[in-house]
């Protein structure tokens, strides 16, 4: 990567960055009392949880403890699924996000997900991340080119692509085309990144390649992610949720929560001695 | 407390963790023995007492080193976390700490070989007490490590504070017989030492009690512990 693209990624960045308040103690989103439903079946049960802004949330607990669930709260992603309810608040910038009248392209647009397979779409590299774009913003062809560049380059992708970006995004490695999803979600600058196993699909050193990644991403965005590798979230996040049955069971700095976790059902689980 | 943890799902890192439990107990059995030697060593002048505890010095060594590459293996192989974590660490600084009163043990043994030569005008008995009080923190620290109980680390850690405080009390009588007679001046510098070697161990014993503490619950004890060793501070004058 040559200086002339480094200094335009960061100038990028910089102009490109969401409007956030500077604060770092204020929540960029703020949960309290979470009820949620399959039909009859209650997923999570009165979940109270606060992602500070420009940090690295990590949910851990075991399959179907409702971790992906608040994960698909976050952006109303049940709502194409007929049956399923959210009740409670779940705040960002004073709007409930489960709120009926909530606009869900203007949130989705704010908040992107990223999910365990890649998935890009069967389109160029470059269309890849213009597509998302187009939905929102009018951009002229050089800013576009702008934006992919530096989508591409916050997602660490950009020299490996940048010759080949009208190549169709199938030809890419399982860890390249997670990273071209994570840069696809950052393209439209989202505010709040949602990770669900990012990288259970990729090998060791791609998996150390989107890890990077989140680190550099927390400057400018709030990160949830949800991981089963106990050691990724201990390496990733700031703070660490355990869910359990659909309940939050402990929420700590990851250090404590890995040194020293407070809750019995919590050592239990990261230690390997449960049920 | 008793550890009330229930089973590992994988069972050979249990039983890793146990076997380093066994290791370390072991090693604290023998210490147990080295200071025990020593003990006799001193008071009964039992020469055959002396070498053994001397002699037992390179099986300490060794527990030590296999305890530390264990618990580089765990560390690589396990990723331990939480109350694995901190125990396989504290494994660590145990094993320390036990070897340290493993030297101290061997020295006071070395010592108590020259003090066989000379004859003593007065009573061993302060020296005597405080082998017995060592001796007692030393037991409860190690069965503190084998049963992760931090009922008795927490005794160990407060009762350091009657180590110092005879401590001190050895070192004033040891000085006025240096005043009364230079003649007991060879033979009372060593006593000295003993003594302070004998107080070291108790420190080593309280910081293992600490270890063992922080090791099962997550917490520290806390930053000031009761504390008497105000030796370094003490200045005798010849009466005159």
């Amino acid at each position: 990567m040559d200086m002339s693209m480094t200094e335009n990624a960061t100038a990028g960045s910089r102009s490109n960055a969401p409007a956030t308040a500077a604060t770092t103690e204020a929540p960029r989103i703020a949960i309290s009392g979470l009820d949620f439903y399959y039909g009859t079946n209650k997923a999570l049960k009165s979940v109270s949880v606060e992602f500070p802004d420009r940090k690295v949330t990590g949910m851990i607990g075991p399959s179907g403890c409702g971790k992906s669930t608040l994960l698909r709260v976050l952006n109303r992603m049940y709502d194409l699924y007929p049956g399923q309810r959210a009740e409670g608040k779940v705040m960002m910038d004073g709007d409930n996000i489960i709120d009926p009248g909530m606009d869900l392209n203007v949130l989705r647009s704010r908040v992107g997900m990223v999910f365990q397979k890649p998935t890009p779409f069967p389109m160029s590299i470059y269309d890849n991340i213009a597509f998302g774009v187009k939905l929102h913003e009018r951009l002229s062809k050089a800013q576009m080119n702008e934006r992919v560049e530096w989508s591409l380059t916050r997602a660490a992708l950009w020299p490996e692509v940048k010759d080949r970006l009208s190549a169709s995004a199938a030809g890419l490695s399982g860890g390249q085309q997670q990273r071209l999803c994570i840069a696809r979600t950052i393209a439209t600058r989202p505010e709040v990144i949602l990770l669900d196993e990012p990288t259970s699909a990729l090998d060791p050193i791609s998996t150390l390649r989107v890890e990077e990644l989140i680190d550099e991403l927390k400057r400018d965005f709030t990160i949830v992610i949800v991981t089963h590798n106990m050691q990724q979230a201990a390496r990733c996040a700031d703070q660490v949720a355990f869910f359990y049955l659909g309940e939050l069971v402990e929420v700590a700095p990851a250090a404590q929560m890995f040194t020293a976790p407070k809750q019995k059902r919590t050592q239990e689980y990261i230690t390997g001695r449960f049920g | 407390m008793a550890d009330l943890q229930p089973e590992h799902i994988v069972r050979s890192y249990a039983q890793e963790l146990a076997a380093l439990r066994d290791r370390m107990t072991q090693m604290g059995g023998l210490v147990e023995a080295q200071v025990a030697a020593a003990a006799a060593a001193v008071v009964q002048q039992d020469s055959d007492a002396a070498t053994r505890a001397v002699e037992q010095d390179p099986a300490v060594d060794a527990l030590e080193r296999e305890v530390e590459g264990q618990v580089i293996r765990m560390l690589a192989l396990r990723q331990p976390m939480a109350q694995d974590l901190r125990q396989i660490v504290a494994s660590l600084k145990i094993t320390a700490g036990l070897e340290r009163i493993g030297d101290y043990a061997a020295n006071v043994a070395k010592r108590s070989i020259v003090l066989a030569q000379f004859s003593l005008p007065f009573s061993l008995s302060g020296i005597a007490h405080m082998l017995r009080l060592v001796q007692e923190n030393l037991k409860l620290v190690v069965d503190a490590i084998g049963e992760n109980d931090v009922e008795k680390a927490t005794q160990v850690w407060r009762s350091d504070q009657a180590v110092d405080d005879i401590y001190n009390a050895i070192f004033r009588e040891l000085v006025t017989y240096m005043m009364e007679d230079p003649r007991n001046i060879t033979p009372c510098t060593h006593l000295l030492f003993i003594a302070k070697n004998l107080e070291r161990i108790g420190d080593h014993a309280t910081n293992i009690a600490e270890t063992v503490y922080y090791a099962v619950t997550g917490d520290s004890l806390p930053e000031a512990r009761p504390k008497g060793d105000s030796s370094a501070y003490a200045v005798v004058r010849a009466r005159g």
